[in-house]
C-alpha cells in the first residue's frame, strides 16, 4: 500500500516539474526549443543531476536572443558538464547519490578549466561542508594564472588550519593581493600558506553601501 | 406660640428691679437671665492661636525639598497648541522617521549579501544587470547614474551564491562586466561576469 503511494506520487511528481520548467521557458526561449529543453531537463532529473543549471542556461540563451538551435546545443553541453562533474565525483569517492549542489559546482569549476585531476583531489581531501568554497577559491587562483595543484594544496591546507566556508575565498584574495603587490606567484602562496589561518577577512561593506542596497522583486534561488 | 410676661422683659431690659417682680415670676425671669447669660458667653473654640503660631515658627523647607514636593505633586496642565502646528509636528516626526528608515538601509538574513554592479556607460540611456539571480529577465534591476557622469550603479541584497551576469545596455547591447574578477564562457560566444555574494558582517 504505502509502495503504492510513493510510487504514484513519484509519477505525479515527474509531469508536475515538467510542468513548472515549461511554464518558465515558455515566451523566454523560441517556442521550437521548450519541448527540446524540457526533455533534456527530464533527462537529468531521471539520472539524479540538478536541472536549474539547464533551466538557467535556456533562460540565457533566450535573452541574448540565440537561435534555437545554439540554444539546444549550449543546454546540452551543460548537461555533458553535470554528468562530468557527477562522475567525476563518484570517482573521486563520493557514492551516489550525488549531492546536486556539489554536481553544479565542479561542473562550473570544470567551465572554468580546472583540471579533472585536481578537483578529484579536493574532493578526495575534504570533507562535504568546506568542498564548494574550496573549488571556488581554486578556481579563482587557476584563472589567475596560479598553477593549479599549489592553489589546491594552499586551499587544503587552509581548511586543515580550522578555515571554513567562505574563509576559503579569503585565502585565494590574499594570495591575489600578493601578487598585486610583485611578489611571483609561487611567491604568494608560500607567504599567504605562512600566514594561515590569519589571512584577512573581506572589507566591511561602507555603510552608505548597506544604506543604499535595495532589494529586487524578483529573484531566482542561488546557485551554490 | 409661647409668651413671656412683659414685666419679666422689663426685668431683663433692666427697666424694673428684679426684687419688684411679684415672686410667682421670679424663678421664670431668673431662668431666662440664665439662658440670655449662656447664649452671650463668647464661644469656647480650638486651640487656633496657638496652632497659627506653630506654623510660623516652624522653618520653612529647603528648595530641594520644595521642589520634590513639586514634582511629586500631580498638577493638571494644559497645553494649547494651534492645528497648524500639530500638523507641522507630524510632518517633522514622519520625514524624520522616513529618512532614519532610509538610513538604517534592509535588514539582512544571514543567508544574505549585498552585490555592487558598477559600470561606465556614458552614452546609454539605461542599464540593466541581468542574471542567473533574476532568470536572466531583463528590467528587473536597473543601475543609476546618480551624477550624471556615466557611471551606473546599483547596489542589491541577494541571497548568498554565485551568480554570473552581464549588463544590458539600453535593452539590446549585452555587455560584461569588466571590473569583475570572475569571468566564464557563456557558451553562445561570448563572457559572463562571475559575482560571489557573501554574507555581510557589518
Amino acid at each position: 500500500m504505502r509502495l503504492g503511494v510513493a510510487l504514484a506520487l513519484l509519477s505525479a511528481g515527474v509531469p508536475l516539474v515538467a510542468q513548472s520548467v515549461q511554464g518558465r521557458l515558455e515566451g523566454r526561449i523560441p517556442g521550437e526549443a521548450v519541448p527540446v529543453v524540457d526533455s533534456l531537463v527530464q533527462v537529468a532529473l531521471r539520472e539524479g543531476l540538478p536541472s536549474e543549471p539547464l533551466v538557467q542556461k535556456a533562460l540565457e540563451g533566450g535573452a541574448k536572443q540565440v537561435p534555437a538551435p545554439r540554444i539546444v546545443a549550449a543546454v546540452r553541453a551543460s548537461l555533458g558538464q553535470l554528468r562530468e562533474a557527477h562522475d567525476l565525483l563518484v570517482r573521486a569517492g563520493d557514492q551516489p547519490p550525488v549531492r546536486p549542489g556539489e554536481v553544479t559546482t565542479v561542473a562550473w569549476a570544470l567551465r572554468r578549466k580546472l583540471p579533472p585531476s585536481t578537483i578529484e583531489r579536493v574532493v578526495a581531501e575534504l570533507p562535504h561542508p568546506p568542498r564548494g568554497p574550496a573549488i571556488h577559491a581554486i578556481a579563482d587562483l587557476v584563472a589567475h594564472g596560479f598553477d593549479p595543484d599549489s592553489s589546491a594544496g594552499l586551499i587544503i591546507d587552509a581548511v586543515h588550519d580550522g578555515l571554513q566556508r567562505d574563509r576559503l575565498l579569503d585565502v585565494s584574495t590574499a594570495a591575489l593581493h600578493e601578487v598585486q603587490r610583485g611578489r611571483t606567484r609561487d611567491e604568494a602562496i608560500v607567504v599567504v600558506r605562512q600566514e594561515l589561518p590569519n589571512v584577512p577577512g573581506p572589507p566591511k561593506p561602507e555603510r552608505g553601501t548597506v544604506t543604499r542596497a535595495r532589494r529586487p522583486e524578483t529573484l531566482t534561488p542561488p546557485r551554490r | 406660640m409661647s409668651t413671656i410676661d412683659p414685666r419679666i422683659h422689663e426685668a431683663l431690659d433692666g427697666e424694673l428691679p428684679t426684687d419688684a417682680l411679684p415672686v410667682e415670676l421670679r424663678p421664670a425671669a431668673q431662668t431666662v437671665r440664665m439662658a440670655a447669660d449662656l447664649l452671650a458667653a463668647p464661644v469656647p473654640g480650638p486651640s487656633l492661636e496657638p496652632r497659627v503660631m506653630a506654623e510660623i515658627r516652624r522653618p520653612a523647607p529647603s528648595l530641594l525639598r520644595r521642589a520634590a514636593g513639586w514634582l511629586a505633586t500631580p498638577h493638571a496642565v494644559t497645553l494649547r497648541v494651534r492645528p497648524v502646528w500639530s500638523l507641522a509636528l507630524a510632518a517633522t516626526a514622519a520625514v524624520f522617521t522616513l529618512f532614519y528608515a532610509r538610513d538604517v538601509g534592509p535588514q539582512l538574513g544571514e543567508h544574505e549579501g549585498i552585490a555592487q554592479f558598477v559600470g561606465r556607460f556614458p552614452d546609454a540611456r539605461s542599464v540593466h544587470v541581468v542574471g542567473t539571480f533574476n532568470d536572466w529577465r531583463p528590467g528587473t534591476i536597473a543601475l543609476e547614474d546618480l551624477r550624471h557622469d556615466g557611471v551606473w550603479s546599483a547596489t542589491v541584497v541577494l541571497p548568498t551564491g554565485t551568480y554570473e551576469y552581464m549588463f544590458v545596455v539600453d535593452g539590446e547591447r549585452w555587455v560584461p562586466d569588466h571590473l569583475a574578477d570572475r569571468l566564464v564562457a557563456d557558451d553562445f560566444g561570448r563572457e559572463n561576469s562571475v559575482v560571489i555574494v557573501r554574507p555581510v558582517h557589518r
